[in-house]
């Protein structure tokens, strides 16, 4: 990919693309687990409704994430945002994890029309701030990762044309 | 036009964008958290014109819930984006890319107002007698979120415009 010069812009606008979809829809669940705008909707609506976009969004991300990675591996892997960036993802899932399994399983009892029980709002807080974070971080690598321009070594290359 | 960007380029506001060194990722960072919060709000209110999202309530009601967050992320997105030409005029002003985005999201601009308005109002937008929007009120819908994909997707190729246009690049 590093050889195709127009790969790398598609791919990038689709990943950026992506993570913004990630971001919007889970900014609207992590809002309603704040109780904003109100609390009239279900949080099981609002979930269902956004969750199935934020995964579609995700999978896109992701695949363009890792055609990125695969680009320029060796850089990616030693570059300490990159590295934060994965640590913030990884908290966010395990944020999710531990809410649907834990918080989200009496969700019939503040569904709708009550108030947000803390634990819910405090994994809607937490999932806010790891997603701005992994935004910024991601956006870090690009002003500090530099490009990796050495040849692997056993390649062989004919300058003859 | 590459006079007036190498002006400046030379200004004082110019060189503090530049110079410190986390002030081009912070507004970037900024502008793409803000192009999820329109481009995702935008979607929602045309996925509730085709009838495939929020369809329990009210248009109306969706479009109070999102409209004014895509209209203040907008604002910021201006803003951010403001700052960011005036750090690296040259390079937005000699992209192609560049100015193909600005045309396109004055366009953006423009027809989510007028078409918003439409909507509110329902006059020639809805089927006559229901509550469902007419076929050209969906085609629009569409038409807009395909437009906000292509002010994305020109963002990211102002870095890159020799590459994405060849012969067609302004830069020298």
């Amino acid at each position: 990919m590093r050889t195709s010069v127009k790969a790398m812009p598609i791919v990038e606008a689709i990943h950026v693309l992506a993570a913004a979809t990630v971001f919007g829809t889970i900014f609207i669940v992590d809002l309603r687990l704040l109780g904003l705008p109100d609390t009239r909707r279900p949080v099981t609506v609002v979930c269902r409704e956004m969750l199935r976009l934020t995964w579609g969004a995700f999978f896109v991300a992701l695949c363009a994430g890792l055609l990125m990675f695969a680009a320029n591996a060796h850089t990616y892997y030693g570059n300490t945002a990159f590295r934060l960036k994965m640590l913030a993802l990884l908290g966010a899932g395990v944020n999710m994890l531990l809410f649907h399994r834990l918080t989200f399983r009496n969700v019939a009892a503040w569904d709708q029309n009550a108030p947000v029980p803390m634990a819910a709002r405090l994994a809607g807080a937490t999932s806010m701030i790891l997603w701005v974070s992994v935004i910024f971080l991601a956006r870090w690598i690009g002003f500090t990762k530099g490009y990796d321009f050495r040849i692997p070594p056993n390649t062989h290359i004919n300058f003859q044309f | 036009m590459h006079a007036f960007a190498a002006w400046l380029q030379a200004s004082s506001a110019s060189n503090t964008i530049q110079s410190v060194s986390w002030v081009i990722p912070l507004l970037q960072s900024i502008h793409i958290l803000m192009i999820g919060v329109v481009f995702v709000s935008s979607l929602m209110i045309a996925l509730r014109v085709l009838g495939l999202m929020r369809v329990d309530q009210p248009f109306e009601a969706v479009w109070h819930r999102f409209a004014p967050w895509m209209w203040s992320a907008l604002i910021v997105m201006a803003g951010t984006g403001l700052l960011l030409v005036l750090g690296e005029p040259i390079r937005e002003f000699t992209a192609l890319s560049f100015w193909i985005k600005m045309l396109l999201l004055a366009a953006g601009v423009t027809s989510t107002a007028l078409y918003g308005h439409a909507l509110k109002s329902g006059v020639r937008v809805r089927v006559r007698g229901s509550a469902e929007f007419s076929a050209g009120a969906k085609a629009m819908s569409i038409l807009l979120v395909a437009l906000w994909l292509s002010v994305v997707f020109l963002g990211r190729a102002i870095a890159y415009d020799r590459e994405v246009w060849g012969a067609l690049s302004l830069h020298a």
